[in-house]
């Protein structure tokens, strides 16, 4: 469970953009935060990976106060998919992108490898696996950086905006991917202005609009 | 009189493909019409874009054969420069357009570099920004918008330049809806004004201000019926 | 009461260059001292925060110290003021050197905070009047425009890596440099890719069409700025004819 005790929270030199916020994100439903640009929904998110620290009241990932854990250890409960999937990707080939953290936390090698070809194989990368991570299609790119987290066996996974610069094919992996982690037991929070995916996947949505939650429902149940 | 846009048997491969990605496409817009592409990505929409702009082969290298006629001149003879007072092209991303520090500077931008006389840029600026409904915001920045309003702006930077045809290359894909419905109903607008437009786009929901829907397959365009593939 | 003139950028420009000249052309320290204060005064007269500077400075203090002692054992000349061993740590010279370095220092950061209190894009509208060409000025603007974004980019990038469980402290140094490695192919390929969508949006609209092109706004000099202008020059004279007396 993600939750979020009074927090609040300001950008350097900024306004506040939350002020005592509480809010839960449960593991067991799709949780969907929506609303208007510049609402806070990118904020919300990255106060919940504890990539942004509030500066009163606390978010505690599966207990873990964020401002007391170090990034990552972070890593081993919670995912983030940035908007933009390049900001996120930095090896020189797919394999390598999955495997190099591994390497530099001394994984040994045969247990490494099993670990990557079995994310490449999860997430349809195989056959991309010798390819330049650049050359690759934004939505590869994006199963590219799920697979990468993946490896570490978040509980959590946060994802901004997933669905921006997919067609419709390609939304409908990506929808594939969503339910094949959501059968895995990992908890999502979804930051999404695309309706019909909003609508295809929510089982809880949270309405953010000026720094304030205006609405919690939840909808196919 | 010359149709705004005329794509006469257009072909185009790039430098390291060993495939064409245009192939013998056509397409003939009307004064005035709203025409929407559609396709699957890595298709060839942002090509075609390019195509139409001039970008292609003015920036962007690579075999082209046929030709594209804007209001009657093919781009290939046509300078950017000269291209920019008759098409402007609105593009995905609003940050990776708007560099200036505020709006007045960013819609100056294009008159500016034209050498348009000071009082008359003062005079298009005030024009475009009443059109657009963001006069508020002349001095504010960029950064201090919306996402839809960054479009907007995107917009009215092209529109200083007084083109009869606009581009935009999936210029709602990184808005939320009231941006959207911001930019849509301006596209409205415009379009009684007799500006011609032609629309890239992956949302299937934003394609109804369009008078024809086309679909990129296989390098060519026809009209669509509710498939991609 | 006093109130805070609005300067032309060009003027302020040309008060920062006589002031930082200064701080390398004189040596004397005295004479360091009064630019010091005439460029604090600068600052302050022309609506700047004289904390900043000091905050500013902050970070430099332990440089600063290291600039002494280096000073002091490598020129081995003086009186040692502190000693330890054989090895004069800080000497008289030293220190004086070292107080000059720091002088200087002080001085420029002093006449750049100045510069801040001109808006940015006033400062490329009155390089472009000066003549520098226009293409020079617009790399300028977007470099001062994009770099707060770039800083945003590199720190996502930054915590997405360690959020990949990578913890830079308890890596060894050498492994942690190859770490950082990784860090380059995300920050370029966004620079990359910004650079090459922005000039195909400003050639689109008609960038680089003429050798010249107009300005919306154009900056004059009012009296002030002559005053300004002409006052600086002054002090700039009198003092360096005052350093070339005192050597």
């Amino acid at each position: 469970m993600i939750s979020l005790q009074d927090v609040s929270f300001h950008y350097k030199r900024g306004k506040w953009v939350f002020q005592e916020l509480n809010l839960e994100i449960r593991r067991n439903l799709i949780t969907f935060i929506v609303g208007p640009n510049g609402g806070g929904k990118t904020t919300l998110g990255k106060l919940m990976a504890g990539i942004l620290k509030p500066q009163t009241g606390m978010v505690l990932i599966d207990n873990l106060n964020t401002k007391e854990v170090p990034l990552a250890e972070l890593g081993a409960k919670v995912g983030y998919l940035f908007q933009e999937p390049e900001r996120q990707i930095f090896a020189n080939t797919v394999r390598e992108e999955i495997g190099f953290v591994l390497d530099l936390r001394e994984v040994p090698p045969a247990e490494s490898k099993a670990k990557v070809d079995q994310a490449l194989a999860q997430f349809q990368l195989t056959h991309l696996a010798a390819l330049s991570p650049l050359k690759l299609s934004r939505g590869e790119k994006q199963r590219l950086v799920i697979a990468a987290i993946m490896v570490n066996q978040p509980q959590f996974f946060i994802l901004d905006e997933p669905t921006t610069g997919l067609d419709q094919e390609r939304k409908a992996i990506l929808s594939g991917v969503i339910e094949g982690l959501q059968q895995q037991g990992i908890g999502m929070a979804i930051i999404s202005h695309d309706q019909s995916f909003v609508q295809r996947h929510a089982q809880q949505l949270i309405t953010v609009a000026k720094g304030e939650i205006v609405d919690v429902a939840n909808p196919n149940t | 009189m010359s149709l705004p846009i005329l794509v006469k048997d257009l072909s185009f491969q790039y430098e390291n493909d060993a495939t064409q990605i245009l192939r013998h496409l056509n397409l003939a817009v009307a004064k005035g019409e709203i025409v929407a592409v559609v396709g699957l990505s890595g298709i060839g929409k942002s090509t075609l874009c390019y195509c139409l702009s001039g970008l292609i082969p003015h920036v962007y290298g690579g075999m082209m054969e046929g030709e594209v006629l804007l209001q009657g001149q093919n781009t290939k003879e046509l300078s950017l420069a000269a291209i920019a007072t008759t098409l402007g092209i609105v593009f995905q991303n609003p940050d990776h357009q708007l560099f200036s520090f505020n709006v007045e500077d960013e819609l100056a931008f294009g008159p500016e570099n034209l050498c348009v006389p000071r009082a008359e840029i003062a005079r298009r600026i005030e024009e475009v920004l009443a059109k657009v409904g963001m006069q508020d915001y002349r001095d504010a920045s960029p950064q201090q918008l919306s996402g839809g309003q960054r479009q907007l702006i995107a917009m009215a930077a092209v529109l200083t330049l007084q083109p009869e045809i606009l581009i935009f290359d999936e210029a709602m894909s990184q808005i939320d809806a009231d941006g959207k419905a911001m930019l849509k109903a301006m596209m409205l607008r415009l379009k009684e004004e007799g500006k011609t437009m032609v629309m890239i786009e992956h949302d299937l929901d934003n394609l109804q201000i369009a008078d024809r829907v086309l679909v990129l397959r296989e390098g060519q365009l026809s009209p669509y019926t509710g498939s991609l593939s | 009461m006093w109130q805070t003139p609005t300067l032309d950028p060009r003027t302020k420009l040309l008060i920062v260059l006589c002031l930082s000249s200064l701080a390398v052309l004189i040596k004397n320290v005295y004479i360091l001292l009064l630019v010091l204060v005439l460029t604090l005064a600068a600052v302050k007269l022309t609506g700047g925060e004289i904390w900043h500077v000091f905050s500013k400075l902050k970070r430099f203090i332990s440089i600063f110290l290291a600039v002494i002692i280096l000073q002091s054992v490598f020129t081995n000349e003086g009186q040692a003021i502190v000693q330890v061993m054989q090895v004069k740590l800080i000497t008289d010279v030293g220190l004086l050197r070292g107080l000059q370095t720091i002088l200087r220092f002080f001085i420029v950061i002093a006449a750049a905070v100045l510069m801040t209190t001109a808006n940015p894009r006033d400062i490329i509208q009155g390089l472009i009047q000066w003549k520098v060409p226009y293409e020079l000025a617009f790399m300028v603007t977007i470099a001062i425009r994009f770099l707060p974004l770039l800083q945003e980019e590199a720190t996502d990038t930054l915590t997405a890596l360690q959020l990949r469980g990578v913890n830079l402290k308890q890596i060894p140094i050498l492994k942690r440099l190859r770490t950082y490695s990784y860090l380059l192919m995300p920050l370029l390929t966004s620079v990359l890719m910004k650079s090459r969508d922005l000039s195909v949006a400003m050639e689109m609209r008609a960038f680089r069409a003429y050798p010249q092109r107009t300005s919306l706004r154009e900056l004059q000099f009012s009296g002030i700025d002559y005053l300004a202008m002409a006052l600086s020059m002054l002090i700039f004279l009198l003092l360096l004819v005052a350093a070339l007396g005192f050597n």
